[in-house]
């Protein structure tokens, strides 16, 4: 009788240490936000002078499920309000844990180019309402493909090293990103964190598409005899052979873009700091340099947050014929931002925020300089369960 | 003005031991072979870090439920985070497929006793509910 009920105690830690391991995680995030831009010469896309609900509404679901002891599936669904509400799948992938240390995933992962990638969505993660747009700024987030992650500890530093390859095709963009990989490294010791990555992909446009219509304007519009700009460069002294290499050299397709970027935080429960700081550079001087960067400070009092960033954002242009058809294309760009904000945690998974923040935008074109500025004002509710 | 910053310090004084009184034990199984480990180490098992006891065994952590008092003492001394840091750091890991974090697996009593029965799990009680059913293998 004691062996029975010994055998039966054992089967249920067996059960239950086996239902742990099958559990299927549900988790998800709501963000709920509110804007008002207060000058309509400023453009910042979706949110304008008339007030939006939907530009920083973003809700997404995640399902998780242990298969067995080293495998794990992961799917992330994301509704976001700035895409009519179109459900995407940010991450859905199968990750296997080759041991303690050593993890490999394959199916749609996040690129990870930026400190607050992984999460970018979740805003409950961060302070902000949205990460500030001059840095954040490439226009999508997956990647298609395989990754390792590497966990490794020198010291008193914890790190990890993420590699990845992969594809990644826009809809409707008419543009396939491919030989898309990068590296990510990190680090962090106590208070403070470091990160570093580099990223590269090959432009392959099959002509249609948004993308496809860009490449073709810009190159009829250098090349065909007759047109402003083809007229503005032979009167600038530039030969036919001149503007023809130039033709070459804007056309997209095949060509390479790179990225890099850095980042150091710090927190030590009552202060806060982060500085980011990219570069994006093409072969085509179509995609001409963009240097970015944030500062970021912020003071806990209790469940209040308040923080301050300047962040920038502004083109390095080439220079000789590719300079004049550049500025032509109005390529040339720069924007900065100040961002002063508060958050309210009102429970331990909830917050709500409010951001004030100035624009200035300076872009110079053939038509002239247009330098305006502007005042966004943003409200935001961000739930995670 | 002296009387009052007196009364400050006792007050103090006061606080720190009644604090100090509610002294936190960290437990596993007696069948854990680990004998000691380190505030460190704990902290990097409870925040995912790592994911063995020091002698390579598989470690499994649970939390004490929202708001009990061992947890705002574990998570203030042992992890030096609030209860919104814990939130948002959990949610950077478990909204990338990082991490979990440890279940909430009830209070002191509940806690000791899945502990007992599993030389995996690794928990923290308030030391008073201390029996020889458990190892304490960190205190503070």
């Amino acid at each position: 009788m004691k062996n029975i009920a010994k055998n039966l105690l054992l089967a249920s830690i067996g059960i239950a240490s086996s239902s742990q391991a099958n559990d299927l995680n549900i988790n998800g995030f709501l963000s709920v936000g509110a804007s008002m831009l207060d000058n309509d010469k400023v453009e910042i896309s979706g949110y304008d002078t008339n007030g939006g609900f939907k530009q920083d509404t973003i809700l997404g679901l995640q399902l998780s499920k242990q298969v067995n002891d080293s495998t794990t599936v992961t799917g992330q669904l994301v509704s976001r309000g700035s895409e009519d509400y179109n459900t995407e799948s940010a991450w859905a992938y199968i990750n296997f844990a080759a041991n303690d240390d050593l993890d490999l995933r394959m199916g749609r992962l996040r690129v990870p180019f930026y400190y607050y990638s992984d999460f970018l969505e979740v805003g409950f993660a961060y302070d902000w309402i949205r990460p500030p747009a001059e840095v954040y700024s490439v226009p999508f987030s997956s990647v298609d493909g395989v990754d390792a992650t590497y966990r490794f500890s020198i010291g008193n530093w914890d790190n990890s090293a993420q590699a990845y390859y992969g594809r990644y095709t826009p809809e409707g963009a008419g543009v396939d990103l491919r030989n898309f990989t990068g590296l990510a490294l990190s680090g962090q010791t106590g208070d403070f964190s470091l990160r570093a990555s580099y990223h590269r992909l090959e432009i392959i446009s099959d002509g249609t598409g948004s993308f496809g219509a860009v490449n073709q304007g810009a190159a009829a519009l250098i090349g065909t005899t007759g047109s402003a700009l083809n007229t503005g460069l032979l009167a600038a002294g530039y030969s036919n052979q001149d503007i023809a290499g130039a033709v070459d050299d804007f056309t997209l397709t095949g060509q390479e873009i790179g990225f890099y970027g850095i980042a150091a935080g710090y927190d030590n429960g009552d202060y806060s700091a982060i500085a980011e700081y990219t570069q994006s550079f093409g072969d085509a001087p179509f995609i001409p340099i963009v240097n970015t960067y944030l500062v970021k400070a912020a003071k806990r009092f209790s469940d209040i947050t308040a923080h301050l960033t300047f962040t920038s954002s502004e083109t390095e242009l080439d220079s000789g014929i590719n300079e004049t058809i550049q500025k032509s294309l109005m390529l040339e760009d720069k924007q900065s931002s100040i961002i002063l904000g508060a958050r309210y945690d009102y429970d331990s998974s909830s917050a709500l925020k409010f951001e004030i923040q100035q624009l200035t935008e300076d872009m110079r074109s053939g038509a002239g300089e247009i330098d305006e500025t502007g005042m966004l004002y943003s409200v935001a509710i961000d739930l995670v369960f | 003005m002296k009387t009052f910053k007196h009364s400050c310090s006792v007050l103090l004084i006061g606080l720190a031991s009644s604090l100090a009184s509610a002294e936190i034990s960290v437990i596993v199984s007696t069948n854990n072979p680990n004998e000691s480990i380190d505030q460190n180490t704990v902290s990097k098992i409870f925040l995912g870090k790592a994911k063995s006891f020091p002698d390579g065994s598989q470690a499994v952590p649970i939390d004490q439920d929202d708001g009990a008092a061992a947890r705002v003492a574990f998570n203030s001394t042992v992890l030096g985070k609030s209860a919104s840091q814990l939130k948002s750091y959990w949610s950077r890991l478990i909204f990338t497929g990082k991490g979990t974090p440890p279940k909430q697996s009830g209070n002191d009593a509940a806690v000791k006793e899945l502990v007992a029965n599993n030389p995996n799990i690794i928990g923290y009680v308030d030391s008073s509910v201390v029996d020889s059913s458990v190892k304490v293998v960190h205190k503070f």
